[in-house]
């Protein structure tokens, strides 16, 4: 592990066993669904690796697993160098005071029937015991740190507004003193408005307090925003990983092309520059998914299409691995872009 | 295409009484909009603007909650000319005491029997919708064929079994849904979050409406879909010419298909005009609101630059204890010493800043005319 790494994944694999009857172990009915499948990165001391993909992709299956949530069938997490991946129960509880998860739900994540006051003394106790005093002081502390008014501590969640919540969420995440934070779509379910002061605390803390960020999210400019490096998944297999520049305007995976060309509003930017129906119609994107042998994204791709639907992309024997392409750039396609 | 408006909405109020606070929630406090033959009119806001519920109350949804609906939506068709919400008032019973409203007394069977007799003819066949979530608003138990099937029997004029089923078909193949023949038989647990809005769209395009309402129809897709669903409605804009009322809180999505632009803010449209008057980049004639929507919205130079984004600080008024003044007042950072007082003070009224672009601000009170 080299000096500077918070967080190393290697060789991360997640099978979920979906079972279909009592008798299905004896009569063969089992479904094995490959979640996360061979997944390796690492993520350096406060930097933010932002995590893309469709929804169904595995990101937040990665997330979960990192923090012990779902145990992994396979592969090694090292964190500040040491293993977590079989870490037992108290081991875990140690843990999870040095990483945290920022969760989707708003709602399913805070205590409905908790005040903020008790929702974050009960985070600032969990690990320490402290006096009432220094509760006091710690609460005041992170209420500074993440804008919110004291006026807010004897409400209810249902009170709060979305960003509020959301705040209410980080705060509880670093009263632990977690130095690594997981957040999952922070920032879906908010209005833009909203979406910019969290994405500005977020960025403010990571200055402050050093924090590193693992980044899920299905919101490519907010992920290009935030992220100092990019991942991009596709059907549980990491198809490119790179420097959030060249992943959003170089792309070398088709994928990763598809995905950044979709968005509307640079559609919109293109279509002002394009006459309408010209060359950027055929980078059209698919919304139904069969997966394939080798190559699982073939089915989907322009590429396999564009040059006759090479033999190497359909065989299972030769599924195409990271290989490095350029600084820091990695991309798993027969064909990459150029 | 006639100038006429198809939809004129004039001062729509929708309140929901909460009896634990006794008070009115004011969703949709005095909205005006037109929306003319042909067009697109996008609506944008934060949630709790009340977007939606201007949606709801034009498909006489506000129904059995103890809503409270006045002013007037005047329908406009070839065929059928009507007040959407005539006489809805009779079946509501205010009482107050010392100026406040203490009990809503309302006639829930006659108001929804009213709204059927009023609404019957026209939800779905003349005004349709798409909702936001297609997952939870087609029937699980039903394949998608045969919900389609079934609205095209009531509401068209073909009527047997098999006539509605060619019919679904065509329209399932004309939103391009993937091997529609196959797809017919699914019921929506077995289709992708994708193909369930396109089941929804062919839905609602299919009893041929005037008028589409579509609720944020891309709102929780992936970003891959999100713009094949916007390039099927830019497509069947283009291809059938329907009126649309589209509303999201995706700015580009707002950008791209429609022809103008109603920003709501607080239950009141602050900003109404053509959509690349309001939606333009580098303008200064907007309401602070607008402006500040946009820039909040991350753009090129500051995912570049890994910049703080310019946020709207504060939070969206409490829909009960409304501002006196201006709504905006307390999250404006345009607000200037010459016009404090009446921000604080007085509510702004909608008016013209430019023909067809109309502005509610103190900023803006009387600069065309003057100039």
């Amino acid at each position: 592990m080299t000096p500077g790494t918070i967080l190393e994944v290697r060789r991360l694999k997640k099978i979920f066993v979906q079972r279909r009857g009592w008798f299905s172990r004896l009569s063969g009915g089992e479904r094995l669904i490959p979640a996360v499948d061979d997944v390796s990165f690492y993520i350096k001391e406060k930097e933010t690796l932002g995590l893309v993909g469709e929804s169904g992709c595995g990101k937040t299956t990665v997330a979960r697993t990192i923090l012990g949530l779902t145990p992994a069938t396979s592969g090694s997490i090292l964190f500040e160098g040491e293993e977590i991946t079989a870490l037992p129960p108290e081991g875990l509880r140690a843990l999870r005071s040095r990483m945290q998860m920022i969760f989707q739900d708003l709602d399913a994540a805070l205590n409905p029937k908790m005040r903020v006051r008790d929702l974050l003394s009960e985070a600032i106790t969990v690990h320490h015991r402290l006096t009432d005093a220094e509760v006091e002081r710690k609460t005041a502390e992170l209420l500074d740190q993440v804008n919110l008014k004291a006026s807010k501590l004897p409400s209810f969640p249902d009170e709060l507004s979305g960003g509020e919540k959301r705040r209410v969420g980080i705060a509880r995440a670093l009263a632990v003193g977690a130095r690594f934070l997981v957040a999952d779509e922070p920032t879906s379910a908010l209005d833009v408005s909203i979406q910019a002061q969290v994405v500005n605390l977020l960025l403010d803390l990571q200055k402050r307090l050093g924090l590193s960020y693992l980044f899920i999210s299905h919101d490519l400019r907010v992920v290009e925003l935030v992220s100092h490096k990019v991942a991009v998944m596709y059907m549980g297999m990491i198809v490119e990983i790179g420097l959030s520049e060249s992943i959003a305007h170089a792309p070398r995976h088709p994928y990763t092309r598809i995905l950044w060309s979709s968005l509307v509003e640079r559609q919109n930017d293109e279509a002002s520059r394009q006459a309408p129906g010209s060359a950027a119609g055929s980078w059209g994107v698919f919304d139904f998914e069969r997966p394939a042998a080798g190559c699982r994204f073939a089915p989907r791709c322009p590429v396999y299409e564009a040059k006759g639907r090479p033999a190497v992309c359909t065989d299972p024997a030769s599924a195409p691995r990271l290989t490095a392409a350029g600084a820091a750039h990695q991309v798993a396609c027969h064909f990459p872009l150029s | 295409m006639s100038d006429s408006p198809l939809l004129k909405i004039e001062n729509l109020k929708t309140y929901f009484f909460s009896k634990g606070r006794q008070a009115f929630t004011r969703s949709v406090d005095g909205v005006d909009l037109e929306i003319r033959r042909g067009e697109t009119l996008g609506i944008v806001g934060e949630s709790g603007s009340g977007k939606s519920v201007t949606a709801l109350s034009v498909m006489g949804l506000v129904g059995a909650a103890p809503g409270v609906i006045a002013g007037r939506i005047g329908l406009k068709t070839e065929t059928l000319q009507k007040n959407l919400l005539q006489d809805l008032d009779d079946y509501v019973e205010l009482s107050c005491a010392d100026g406040r409203v203490v009990e809503v007394r309302k006639d829930v069977v006659g108001w929804q029997k009213h709204l059927e007799r009023l609404m019957g003819k026209v939800r779905g066949k003349v005004i349709a919708m798409i909702f936001q979530n297609p997952k939870s608003s087609l029937n699980p138990f039903l394949s998608v064929g045969r919900q389609i099937t079934e609205a095209i029997r009531l509401h068209t004029p073909y009527k047997s079994e098999a006539a509605g089923r060619e019919r679904a078909l065509y329209w399932l193949d004309r939103v391009r849904m993937d091997s529609p023949r196959l797809r017919f038989d699914n019921h929506p647990r077995a289709l992708s979050g994708g193909m369930c809005q396109r089941a929804m769209v062919a839905m609602a395009l299919s009893c041929e409406p005037s008028f589409l309402i579509a609720d944020e129809p891309t709102t929780g897709l992936d970003a891959t879909i999100q713009s094949k669903i916007a390039d099927l409605q830019a497509e069947l804009k283009a291809d059938l010419g329907i009126t649309t009322m589209l509303i999201s809180h995706d700015i580009g999505l707002i950008r791209r298909l429609s022809d103008s632009v109603a920003v709501m803010y607080s239950g009141m449209v602050v900003e109404y005009g053509p959509a690349r008057r309001v939606l333009a980049a580098g303008q200064e004639s907007r309401h602070p609101y607008t402006a500040a929507l946009l820039a909040s919205v991350p753009d090129e130079r500051h995912i570049r630059g890994k910049e703080r984004l310019p946020a709207i600080s504060g939070d969206v008024p409490d829909a009960i204890h409304l501002p006196k003044g201006c709504r905006f007042y307390g999250r404006c950072s345009r607000v200037t010493a010459a016009i404090e007082s009446e921000c604080a003070e007085l509510l702004p009224p909608l008016s013209d800043i430019e023909p067809g672009h109309a502005v509610r601000c103190w900023l803006f009170e009387g600069s065309w005319r003057d100039a």
